[in-house]
């Protein structure tokens, strides 16, 4: 028996500290842990900005971007039918009180349809000092979180200017940070004290060893008194009832309450904005140089707009491969994105208008390593997919195409 | 069992051998009462989870059934050791009340100071007042069927009521950007949770329906019939854990 209290001991105390700390919210949001196709291939961002990445506790801020829903969706990855744009924050140092997609409020989740196109915007408020790395990212149901790009934001000022108080349908305005938790706390201090009042009652008499013996002696009589049962009635009948009378009470308070709310937003996609036809690309081969961190691409690119167009910029996954002679014209990344001039194209002349090209391109960069994107190879779907962004720099237009291809690996 | 000692000849401890069993009362109490701290709380916080988490997982469905059916397996087992072998009917509210010290503790260190969460957004549920009937009952009566039909079923049936004066008043509507919301799914909007989109509540889903708006009585009535067949299921689950031998050599 003594040999075995130590450990068992030491197990409540692990389970004590365990339990305490067991949080499901967790911090890591691990943006490379995905397989690389899913984060190519199912929401691809674009244009994500943010208003401001320093600013006080209470002030607003917002991210705002457009992301297009591959339509060569991976088959092992459920389809997106519930979605949730979230905010990946180490606790809710932000609060969020807006969110569009397509410009409609947003609050609850939403169906989104592979090859749609939809911009968002996510209004915030600080609420915590600090230096914080935040990502937009899709929660898609079943399949995990699809990060947008990550940034740094700098909260600065003093936690308690923090304020949030919103309106209920009746006119009041109510403290998100304190409302209702001193009527929580009065209700469970009250039944506490008299869960206390009752453990006392017992606990006062000599307890286990000499009860037992009672017991063992037939004296049960002796260990429940008549004062007991008294005491045990009125608890049996006078709980019941009072849980009820405070029910009724607290139901005639609040007549109109609801309950929660969980239907799915409706959101339709916008007009097509990627792959909108104007100007076609096909890709033919997708060729992977482990050696030298090498993607070469081959698409055939139809050109049917009214001017020559040239390609700029291939994005996947978060990463910006730029083109260097486009610089000029290129969509700028944020500060904090992955971008390099990694792209080089066998032909950089302008494709012109009704024209039909073969290029080869060649998008070559530590990134594909370092972004964990090389992974696709040893998938087992190893398709690639990304945004290829074509610009008429004459007529100042951007066509964008979500391409994809399966990826065939040379080791040298 | 041991032979029984007549009456007669049955002698309570006095002096030290009195000082000495109480003493091992208190070790015997502060010791359960870490334990139920410890295990309880985890055994809840595994599998009532988010539904006791947060403010915005408490619907009115899914949160009644699922509690009290979880929140009274280790009540039925303490209950079976403390009653069976002390004549203690304090085991639910025991367990009851450990859980509760230990879910407070959670919520204000570690979702709270920790992760920043306000405690209004994280208040636990009670369920001390059907633990106190469960505990009375069982003494009244000294009766596993009574217990298990009658204790089981009002466990369930006063949970609902019970914590509706704390969480009632997070169910009043608001008009948040043209969609209705009560102000518990606004912490949920507001709030952040990097690991809890929207979608993964588990509100009004399945099989089980809401007719007419009879959603919390239907629910309650579920776990009641539930609760019946859970309790003597873990009051032998005690049973099986109480070993008094080694008090016989005291
Ligand atoms: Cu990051």
């Amino acid at each position: 028996m003594k040999s075995l209290f130590k450990p068992w001991l030491m197990a409540v105390l692990c389970i004590n500290v365990l339990s305490i700390f067991a949080v499901p919210s967790a911090q890591a949001h691990g943006e490379k842990a995905l397989e690389p196709f899913i984060r190519m291939r199912t929401i691809q961002w674009y244009d994500v900005q943010w208003s401001t990445q320093k600013f006080n506790v209470n002030d607003e801020v917002s991210v705002s971007g457009k992301f297009h829903v591959a339509e060569d969706w991976p088959i092992s990855v459920p389809k997106p039918e519930a979605s949730f744009l979230n905010i990946s924050t180490p606790g809710p140092v932000l609060i969020r009180t807006e969110r569009y997609l397509n410009g409609k409020p947003w609050t609850n989740s939403v169906s989104l349809e592979p090859g749609g196109d939809y911009e968002f915007k996510v209004v915030m408020k600080g609420r915590l000092p600090g230096h914080y790395h935040i990502h937009p990212f899709f929660n898609l149901k079943d399949a995990g979180q699809v990060m947008g790009p990550g940034v740094w934001l700098d909260i600065g000022g003093d936690p308690a200017d923090f304020s949030n108080t919103i309106q209920t349908i009746n006119g009041e305005m109510i403290d998100m940070e304190s409302f209702g938790f001193a009527n929580g706390v009065f209700w469970h201090l009250f039944w506490g004290l008299l869960a206390a009042a009752w453990l006392l009652w017992w606990v006062r008499r000599p307890l286990f060893i000499s009860r037992y013996r009672m017991l063992d002696a037939g004296l049960e009589h002796e260990l429940i008194t008549d004062q007991d049962k008294t005491i045990a009635k009125a608890v049996l009948v006078g709980v019941p009832v009072l849980v009820l009378a405070l029910n009724a009470v607290t139901a005639n308070q609040y007549p109109d309450a609801i309950p929660l709310q969980a239907g799915l937003d409706r959101i339709l996609p916008l007009p097509a904005q990627v792959n909108a036809g104007l100007v076609n690309v096909d890709t033919l081969k997708a060729e992977y140089n482990v050696a030298q961190r090498a993607m070469l691409l081959q698409f055939s690119i139809d050109n049917r707009s009214q001017g020559a167009v040239r390609i700029g910029q291939f994005s996947t996954s978060n990463v910006h491969f730029m083109n260097a002679d486009l610089a000029s014209v290129n969509s700028k990344p944020g500060k904090d994105d992955v971008s390099n001039n990694g792209l080089s194209l066998s032909d950089n002349t302008p494709i012109a208008p009704g024209e039909q090209r073969t290029v080869t391109v060649e998008v070559r960069d530590a990134a594909w390593e370092s972004e964990k994107l090389d992974g696709l190879i040893k998938d087992a779907d190893s398709r690639l997919g990304g945004l290829l962004f074509l610009y008429d720099d004459v007529m100042g237009k951007r066509y964008i195409s979500s391409i994809s291809a399966a990826v065939i690996p040379k080791f040298n | 069992m041991s032979a029984q000692i007549p009456i007669s000849t049955f002698k309570p401890y006095r002096g030290e051998k009195a000082r000495l069993a109480r003493a091992y009362d208190y070790l015997i109490l502060v010791l359960a009462l870490f334990l139920f701290i410890g295990s309880f709380h985890l055994h809840f916080a595994l599998t009532v989870g988010d539904w006791d988490f947060w403010v915005d997982w408490k619907d009115r469905q899914w949160w009644p059934l699922v509690t009290p059916l979880i929140g009274i397996t280790f009540p039925a087992a303490v209950q079976a050791v403390l009653w069976d072998k002390f004549r203690l009917p304090l085991g639910a509210t025991l367990c009851v009340a450990a859980l509760l010290l230990g879910t407070w503790v959670t919520r204000v260190f570690a979702y709270h100071y920790w992760n920043f969460f306000p405690i209004n957004m994280v208040l636990p549920a009670t369920m001390v007042p059907g633990a106190l009937v469960l505990d009375t009952l069982l003494m009244l009566t000294n009766s596993l069927t009574i217990t298990s039909i009658f204790g089981g079923g009002a466990f369930a049936l006063l949970f609902y009521p019970t914590n509706w004066p704390i969480f009632g008043m997070f169910h009043q509507a608001v008009d948040y950007h043209n969609s209705q919301l009560s102000v518990a799914d606004v912490f949920g909007f507001q709030y952040i949770r990097t690991g809890m989109p929207e979608y993964l509540r588990i509100i009004e889903r399945g099989t089980l329906r809401t007719y007419g708006q009879y959603a919390t009585p239907l629910s309650a009535f579920c776990s009641a019939l539930l609760c019946s067949l859970m309790y003597p299921l873990w009051w032998k689950i005690g049973k099986l854990f109480a070993d008094t031998r080694y008090l016989k050599r005291i």
